[in-house]
């Protein structure tokens, strides 16, 4: 990848963003009058017809212009007349004069736009009855809104359309290039928002084709989205090929939970079945972008489920049971206060206020979640300690970012895309330590000794400068650090850290320099509920039962507890945990229940209900209340509404949906620190996930998914073509 | 000063009756509905062919009165009346099917549960 540095140098390559662009080469920043439609807007200097169209509310046609790629003015669909200009202009990249008259629907715009379209149609095949982009196509829509009510193709000679070789680009996005239109949306988009330059166009004319100019192919865990920008059927989803009509589907508004951002989501389904996931607009977190992830592992939540309970008979093996018995069996052996419950990572918050209910009720303080986090000082108290505290969008704003033993980019792909983002249009430098990945863009390394932050913390290190010249300063450290053994002592050194940068760059109160990053969607939730991070303890205490609830990442195992211990597995599917199991109950995954999810900026998001779970399974805090009742512990609701009055009294903000709840105290928590050892291990800084093959498989949803197998053996397929290139960094 | 006018006449104003003017008018009319009711119950098995007999027929139509015991409105007992009445005639004239008759002592349809752990564990929560 040697065109990275090459665009950050190029200055008309890195200004990209199509807003900034034009608002910022501005000279004198005087509002002023234009005509749309000969109704008056007073607009910026720069902004463009087509942005000062949408301000009085006039949507202007187009196919190759999207507010979040660069401008590339290629598809004339937005051609407007403007008053005394000979030829029409295109609204997409034509900055608005003062005292413009746009006209938006004249005849010479109406006739340019018939044109246009009469021009795409004409190599453009009348496939749409086995399309799968019908009925969501751009091209239908606006045929029908703007082209000629009658045709002109008369194919006389039988030629045929132009017709084009589809490119096989990977398992999760088809290719049927004869539909392209040469919007080159998905080009911008691999460029500048994916940082994967593997998209672009070969040929001019009618011999133009947007392929990967050699066959290789395109690999990005945000691959999925030039899915959701083609406006033809050019790129479709294969695993959703030929599935179902956008009309015949319930949409139903989820969150998606299998990384810590908390994208949201819109789940497709029909007859009970989740057909296929697409994201939904929130600025605040995840743009309108999702990551493959979370798109593509749907298919996973059909396999390896749990339908019905299982019980350990006396032969040893796992028998499927009735509820009845499954809840009798496992209330047996619930009688004692030597018990200990770990939660997992899809976890939801109801169920973990249950569980901590129920175990507190037999009278055991045992209850953990999968992932370590430092104990010592301040600990899991204060809030700051472990959260992402200056929010996701605002990563945008910052000048320099120093990355502590996390890959964002597969831990929070969207979380990148924002990194990358403040990278190519607000001068972003970014400072790493860790191991070398590629998070397609430059960054400077420091190294992969733990000592490092030592030296930045005392000021010793030559990046200490960078740090304190910054305007807007961002510490970014992997949750995956902080589990490690000698973990309290580096989250006391960034503490300092970013207490020292703070003091010596003079930031604003309201800009917070520590920032965690989290890797499971549970883990905010529970810390904020009290969970004890890491499961260590169990391993000393050797409890009688332990209760997993959908804890299936392996950091807990029988031979940790001893044949005697009797093993409720709680959960969706049959992975780590059930395997362990003496008794399974099964639960609902995130698409059929509606759950409370922190995020790791600390929101408090909802999944809803999109399908019922399978089989017996049930809603995982009506497993846990049920089974209160049976030992005779009733835990106080019975309704969804009376278990989140029961959050909002431990934690408020949990039932607070869609605001983020911000931490407060860090400079506490930077004081109690200090008396934490500082003996660091002389281990390197590493993360877990260091190639694409490592993201796609992270949590028992993944695991079960064909799709994301797919995705894994695509990218070892990817390492044997000739065309491979390792990162260059 | 207003207020007191507006208390008073609704004070004044009285409920039209529906057709009876007195407790003792009521109760009369409740009587005969009962009792040709329980006339018409030495008819009812033969007539629809129904597996109950005259005593059990009796022992429903008895319990369906007393379902009404606590209603003390003149008006609301003069509207029930007139509705046993419409009912009453229905299944004399054998407008009824035999079903209908026997829904009556709902004996197909299940209790839907209503405690946690029965819609637990039969799925319907």
């Amino acid at each position: 990848m040697l065109r990275g540095p090459l665009t950050k140098a190029l200055p008309c390559a890195r200004i990209l963003s199509p807003v900034k662009t034009l608002s910022t080469s501005a000279i004198n920043n005087e509002k002023f009058e234009v005509f749309i439609d000969d109704k008056k807007v007073m607009v910026d200097p720069g902004t463009t017809v087509l942005q000062a169209a949408a301000m009085v509310g006039v949507e202007i046609p187009r196919f190759c212009y999207h507010e979040r790629l660069s401008v590339a003015g290629n598809c004339r669909m937005c051609l407007v007349e403007v008053e005394k200009s000979a030829k029409p202009v295109a609204a997409c990249a034509m900055p608005v004069m003062k005292g413009w008259r746009v006209k938006t629907n004249s005849e010479m715009t109406r006739r340019a736009r018939e044109g246009v379209m009469e021009f795409l149609l004409v190599n453009h095949p009348l496939d749409c009855p086995i399309c799968d982009q019908g009925g969501e196509c751009d091209l239908q829509d606006q045929s029908m809104a703007f082209g000629s009510d009658r045709s002109r193709f008369t194919d006389i000679d039988h030629s045929g359309k132009r017709a084009v070789e589809d490119k096989d680009i990977g398992p999760l996005v088809k290719t049927i290039m004869t539909r392209c239109i040469h919007c080159t949306r998905c080009i911008r988009f691999a460029s500048e928002v994916a940082g994967v330059d593997d998209l672009g166009t070969t040929g001019r004319g009618s011999d133009m084709q947007v392929g990967t100019y050699v066959e290789k192919l395109f690999l990005s865990e945000l691959s999925g989205n030039v899915i959701d920008l083609c406006p033809v059927g050019a790129l479709t989803s294969k695993p959703y090929s030929f599935t179902a009509r956008p009309w015949e589907t319930r949409k139903t508004e989820s969150v998606d939970v299998l990384d810590a951002v908390g994208s949201n989501i819109i789940v497709s389904t029909r007859t009970g079945e989740v057909l296929r996931i697409l994201p939904r607009l929130n600025e605040d977190i995840n743009e309108e972008w999702l990551a493959d992830k979370g798109r593509f592992a749907y298919d996973g939540l059909k396999r390896q489920r749990l339908l019905t309970p299982f019980v350990r008979n006396c032969q040893g093996q796992l028998i499927a049971t009735e509820w009845e018995d499954a809840l009798i069996a496992v209330a047996q052996k619930l009688q004692t206060s030597e018990i200990a419950g770990v939660v997992g990572s899809l976890a939801d918050a109801e169920s973990m206020v249950a569980l901590k209910d129920l175990l507190n009720r037999l009278g055991s303080e045992d209850l953990y979640t999968e992932y370590p986090f430092p104990l010592e000082g301040s600990g899991t108290d204060l809030r700051s300690s472990y959260l992402l505290n200056n929010k996701i969008a605002r990563v945008e704003d910052a000048d320099l970012v120093l990355l502590i033993g996390t890959n964002p980019r597969f831990e929070a792909p969207l979380f990148n895309a924002r990194l990358r983002k403040g990278y190519l249009t607000n001068e972003l430098d970014v400072g790493y330590i860790g191991p070398k990945v590629d998070l397609r863009y430059d960054y400077e390394h420091l190294g992969e000794s733990t000592d490092l932050i030592k030296q930045l913390a005392s000021g010793s290190h030559a990046f200490s400068k960078k740090l304190a010249c910054a305007k807007k300063p961002l510490i970014v450290v992997g949750a995956d650090l902080l589990s490690r053994p000698d973990g309290a002592a580096i989250l006391a050194l960034v503490q300092q850290l970013a207490a020292k940068v703070t003091t010596d760059a003079n930031v604003s109160s309201e800009w917070k320099v520590l920032n965690v990053l989290q890797k499971a969607a549970s883990q905010v939730a529970a810390l904020d509920l009290g969970y004890k991070p890491g499961t260590a303890s169990i391993r000393d205490k050797k409890p009688k039962v332990l209760f997993l609830l959908g804890s299936d990442e392996g950091t807990i195992s029988r031979g940790d507890v001893g044949q005697d211990c009797f093993i409720i597995y709680q959960g969706h599917h049959g992975d780590h945990g059930a395997s362990i199991a003496d008794a399974i109950l099964p639960g609902a995954a995130y698409t059929e229940k509606q759950g409370t999810y922190v995020n790791t900026e600390g929101r408090a998001q909802q999944t809803l209900t999109a399908v019922s779970p399978p089989g017996l399974a049930r809603e995982d805090w009506k497993i846990i209340r049920a089974l209160s009742e049976i030992i005779g512990e009733k835990l106080p609701y019975d309704t969804l509404l009376e278990i989140r009055d029961r959050l909002g009294q431990v934690a408020p903000h949990l039932i607070r949906y869609g605001e983020l709840e911000e931490a407060n105290y860090a400079e506490q928590a930077t004081e109690l620190a200090k008396g934490v050892s500082s003996n660091l291990s002389s281990e390197p800084v590493d993360v877990k996930q260091k190639n694409l093959e490592d993201y796609y498989m992270t949590d028992p949803v993944s695991r079960a998914s064909g799709t994301m197998a797919k995705c894994i053996q695509a990218v070892h397929k990817q390492k044997q073509s000739k065309y491979y290139e390792e990162a260059v960094n | 000063m207003a207020s007191q006018v507006v208390k008073s006449s609704i004070v004044g104003t009285k409920v039209r009756p529906l057709l009876s003017t007195t407790k003792g008018d009521a109760r009369v009319r409740v009587l005969g509905l009962y009792k040709a009711w329980i006339r018409q119950a030495t008819l009812i098995p033969h007539d629809y062919d129904i597996p109950k007999n005259e005593e059990q027929v009796k022992e429903r139509i008895r319990s369906e009165f007393l379902k009404h015991k606590h209603v003390t409105d003149i008006r609301v007992i003069d509207m029930l009346v007139i509705k046993g009445q419409m009912e009453l005639r229905e299944v004399a004239a054998l407008f009824k099917h035999k079903g209908q008759i026997m829904s009556y002592w709902k004996e197909s349809i299940e209790p839907k549960p209503t405690d946690f752990i029965s819609k637990f564990v039969s799925g319907s929560s």
